[in-house]
């Protein structure tokens, strides 16, 4: 879109318009919203971006978002370090923490294979998943990739990687919503819940 | 399950249409561009939520207008009623509503309303490429169980990616893209090998279907067979995926799998794309149409509405009136420009002049 604003505005839409989920519409009132706000504000925000660009780095051991070298999750010594959670992203880990039910430790890749975005084995954590075996003595691991086709791909690829090696190797399941009605799940969730039905003692 | 009404607000050539439609055989007349054909691309547009026409959302809507709307009460076999509401915007996405409730997504409307199509461009069933015959195999799996649609979309969405993967390897298989293959291989597998089997059973049930079909509009009993045997499937797609890697990794693409099947026709023995004469060719592509709508709906218990556009002025007399002596049960919607072959017979007449209805 040729840009009808004087060039400051023009800039912050384009800007705000690479964003994730922020079309060319979205862009240009979150832009205005912006320029009519008092300039406290604009700069709180400019400063939290800023802040957290300096502040924030990926952690050393497992690439999830940490202020210093190691992660809160890394630096816990209640953690049950046999165990190791392999997710996409950041905000993964996230999701499985709430849910309380996870004591060990966690690796993000940084995102799942797909040879249309450029992203293929070399581009993830994988080589720095495997040098981590060995030192912190890692018994099992659990594929937490989203159930989509670049995730069930890359949870296939290291599965075939690690088994080899001696290790527990295990997919989280996928199935229905609990506290959902049958009834309205979807086909494809519900036929892949009956795949993994399991004998009821 | 029918389709009772159908309104139109800005779609194609209609300001606004209001059609009342009943069970049985309805026949729309009207002359050449006055909007039959509009008629039977809104109704089919219930149904797959796209043109037959292939086309673009911008082309349906009337010109000038911001929006369309297709609304149809339909009626399901059990009796019950569902108001069915479409817009198509241009820009922006188009939204569904089901008893005036908005559907979180769009695709949860397919199965809704079931419709089959038949116009004179389904001579390309017979014509045209092996693609043409894919989707024709693959549009009718996804009449029989929904779930075939996420199936065709995820080989596409694979096919893709092994494709660029192919690009990227530049012609030399290194133990890297050897490994990273492996498991797309083996992604590609799972998912193909129940679609291959899905895709031989429909046609191992279709083929008596058409050959009845067939023989039904052509008054004489023809020797006619449809045939899918894709290779791979007797080995199943890994192994022929590995036997092809060599060659697909200097061409760059896949040259096996489910994407590059055929579905092949013969009529007294010879191919029916190069040897069969135009008329064959046509009452082949109808008699198709008709095996698929049969079986949808004897698989499913509920015939679908069934549509034939333009299609008696494609026939000769003899074909068109055994068209119309063998119509299935079910609703039934037939447009065209002439009136009917005298022996045949309508149950209900629908007149269309430039964007207007009026019922006989």
């Amino acid at each position: 879109m040729a840009g009808n604003y004087t060039a400051p505005v023009q800039v912050l839409i384009d800007e705000l318009g690479r964003l994730p989920g922020i079309g060319p519409k979205s862009a240009q009132r979150i832009a205005f919203h912006l320029l009519k706000v008092p300039t406290e504000d604009a700069t709180r925000l400019a400063f939290a971006i800023t802040d957290a660009k300096a502040r924030v780095r990926f952690c050393e051991r497992c690439f999830n978002v940490s202020e210093g070298a190691l992660c809160p999750i890394c630096n816990d010594d209640a953690r049950d370090t046999s165990k190791v959670c392999v997710v996409e992203e950041s905000r993964d880990i996230v999701a499985i923490e709430k849910t309380g039910e996870f004591r060990g430790r966690y690796h993000v890749l940084l995102g799942a294979m797909s040879p249309l975005e450029g992203i293929g084995p070399e581009q993830l954590k994988i080589r720095e998943l495997i040098a981590r075996i060995e030192p912190e003595g890692i018994e099992e691991i659990i594929l937490c990739t989203n159930p989509n086709t670049e995730g069930e791909v890359t949870a296939m690829y290291l599965a075939r990687l690690l088994k080899p090696i001696g290790l527990t190797v295990t997919r989280i399941a996928s199935g229905l919503p609990v506290g959902g009605d049958l009834e309205y799940a979807d086909e494809l969730t519900l036929g892949r819940a009956l795949e993994g039905r399991r004998t009821v003692d | 399950m029918i389709v009772e009404h159908l309104e139109l607000v800005d779609f194609r050539n209609y300001v606004t249409g209001s059609f009342d439609l009943h069970s049985g055989t309805t026949l729309v007349i009207g002359d050449n561009g006055q909007g039959k054909t509009n008629l039977a691309e809104a109704l089919a547009f219930l149904a797959t939520l796209s043109s037959f026409r292939s086309a673009p959302t911008e082309a349906l809507i009337r010109a000038g207008s911001a929006a369309a709307i297709i609304r149809a009460t339909v009626r399901q076999d059990d009796g019950r009623e569902t108001l069915i509401e479409v817009e198509l915007a241009t820009p922006g996405r188009n939204r569904v509503q089901v008893n005036r409730q908005k559907l979180a997504r769009v695709r949860d409307l397919l199965g809704a309303v079931r419709v089959t199509v038949f116009s004179p461009d389904d001579l390309i069933l017979v014509k045209g490429g092996p693609g043409d015959r894919r989707r024709f195999m693959d549009d009718t799996l996804v009449a029989l169980a929904t779930k075939y649609d996420n199936v065709r979309l995820e080989i596409d969405r694979i096919v893709r990616q092994r494709n660029t993967l192919l690009k990227q390897a530049g012609g030399r298989l290194t133990d890297e893209i050897e490994v990273t293959l492996d498991v797309w291989d083996a992604k590609f597998a799972e998912i193909a090998d129940q679609f291959g089997y899905a895709r031989a059973t429909l046609v191992a049930r279709l083929n008596p279907m058409v050959h009845e079909a067939y023989e039904q509009l052509a008054g004489v009993p023809t020797p006619l067979e449809l045939q899918y045997e894709p290779a791979w499937r007797s080995s199943g797609l890994v192994a022929a995926l590995a036997a092809a890697r060599q060659l697909d990794v200097r061409r760059g693409v896949s040259t096996v799998g489910p994407h590059r099947d055929e579905l092949s026709m013969t009529i007294n023995g010879l191919p029916s794309r190069t040897h069969a004469s135009q008329g064959e060719q046509r009452t082949l592509a109808l008699a198709l149409r008709l095996a698929g709508h049969r079986l949808v709906t004897e698989r499913t218990g509920g015939a679908p509405v069934l549509v034939l556009d333009d299609v008696l002025s494609e026939l000769d007399d003899h074909r068109a009136t055994a068209l119309l002596d063998h119509l299935p049960a079910g609703q039934v919607v037939i447009t065209t420009a002439s009136e009917l072959p005298p022996a045949a017979h309508a149950d209900h007449v629908l007149r269309v002049v430039a964007g207007n209805v009026s019922q006989d």
